[in-house]
């Protein structure tokens, strides 16, 4: 994603942005707050695994919320993310069809044939309509390179082919933090 | 899931549930009305991720709901599921810890070791207690089951052992319900 980073924004406009989100005022952002606070462009709820996701990715210590000292780096994310998406998105129909998914997996780095493709986007595909939405464009992405991560911990000599026993192919897919 | 085995109820009995559900009365059952009846024990909502598989199974015309016609099923897989869960809940303590999970895979065939039990528990320890509840149970129980299918199917000599090129891993994973 380096090509869609954006510039970190001031402290006062991100206290700002934190202060809208925290809607109990408890000084920390909650899933339930993350997720109202984020459109996927459609009157459906955010995601929740997506929001689960990033919770996770930015939550230091641990307790399921993110505090101000880590929201820049979460809001930077979101926002790279959604520059990221509408690059794609070359319709701009706020959705993302198999070959502009092929595209952005291509641009990542990742070499895979059209029917994967198609496997990836029916398994986030919320309204059957061969689309996938912002949210769940993030959460493909995650998914991916998280199962990448580990299929390459098992593939040592790198042919691009795995040899695992049923237990530690059960351990991969269970330890996956997907 | 061979051994409690519940036996089907009466229509009448199960058109009384189907109506208690149906608040909005629509005719059907969406994924909230079915979240909002089941509980887990807690006070934490029902995991919908146990609800959606749910729904999938036994909604025939595909639409994302439960007509009567498709609801005994459905009701009778869930108590069924109840009565596995507090027959290996030994304690009562309305979780399933460790010991207890492994006990129940055996029971359906998995002899599995500690690591890989211990890893099936933490992904589903809802709470950091090192237990599992009962709606995390059918979800834990349900992936391994569509897991192993999917590995037997490449495991054609059956010697327990694979080989998958990474499109095929990523293929199995992104497939998993």
């Amino acid at each position: 994603m380096a090509n869609f980073s954006s510039p970190m924004p001031s402290r006062e406009f991100l206290w700002d942005v934190f202060q809208r989100v925290d809607k109990d005022r408890s000084g920390f952002i909650s899933s339930d707050e993350l997720q109202m606070a984020l459109s996927n462009g459609t009157w459906t709820p955010f995601n929740p695994e997506t929001v689960r996701l990033m919770i996770g990715m930015f939550d230091k210590h641990n307790r399921g919320t993110v505090s101000f000292d880590d929201f820049g780096a979460l809001w930077k994310y979101v926002t790279d993310w959604q520059s990221c998406f509408r690059s794609f998105d070359r319709d701009g129909s706020g959705n993302i069809n198999v070959s502009e998914l092929k595209d952005a997996l291509s641009s990542f780095g990742y070499r895979l044939g059209e029917q994967i493709v198609s496997v990836m986007l029916k398994r986030f595909d919320r309204f059957g309509r061969g689309t996938i939405l912002f949210d769940d464009f993030i959460q493909c992405c995650v998914v991916l390179h998280t199962l990448t991560a580990a299929f390459r911990q098992f593939d040592t000599d790198q042919d691009g082919y795995i040899t695992i026993h049923y237990e530690q192919f059960l351990n991969m897919v269970f330890g996956l933090k997907i | 899931m061979a051994q409690p085995q519940s036996g089907m109820p009466p229509p009448a009995y199960l058109m009384e549930m189907f109506q208690k559900l149906d608040k909005d009365q629509s005719g059907s059952i969406t994924a909230n009305e079915l979240q909002t009846a089941l509980s887990n024990g807690t006070w934490t909502p029902f995991n919908p991720e146990t609800v959606r598989l749910m729904m999938n199974m036994f909604d025939k015309s595909n639409k994302g709901t439960i007509t009567f016609e498709d609801f005994g099923a459905l009701w009778k897989y869930i108590v069924d599921w109840q009565n596995c869960f507090r027959s290996f809940d030994k304690d009562n303590s309305g979780n399933i810890d460790k010991n207890e999970l492994r006990a129940a895979l055996q029971t359906f065939g998995y002899n599995l070791n500690d690591a890989t039990v211990t890893t099936m528990l933490q992904k589903f320890d809802r709470i950091g207690k090192g237990t599992v509840l009962f709606d995390d149970f059918i979800q834990c129980c349900i992936m391994l089951n569509n897991l192993t299918t999917a590995f037997r199917q490449f495991d054609t000599d059956q010697d327990g052992v694979v080989t998958l090129h990474y499109e095929q891993f990523v293929g199995v994973v992104f497939s998993i319900k």
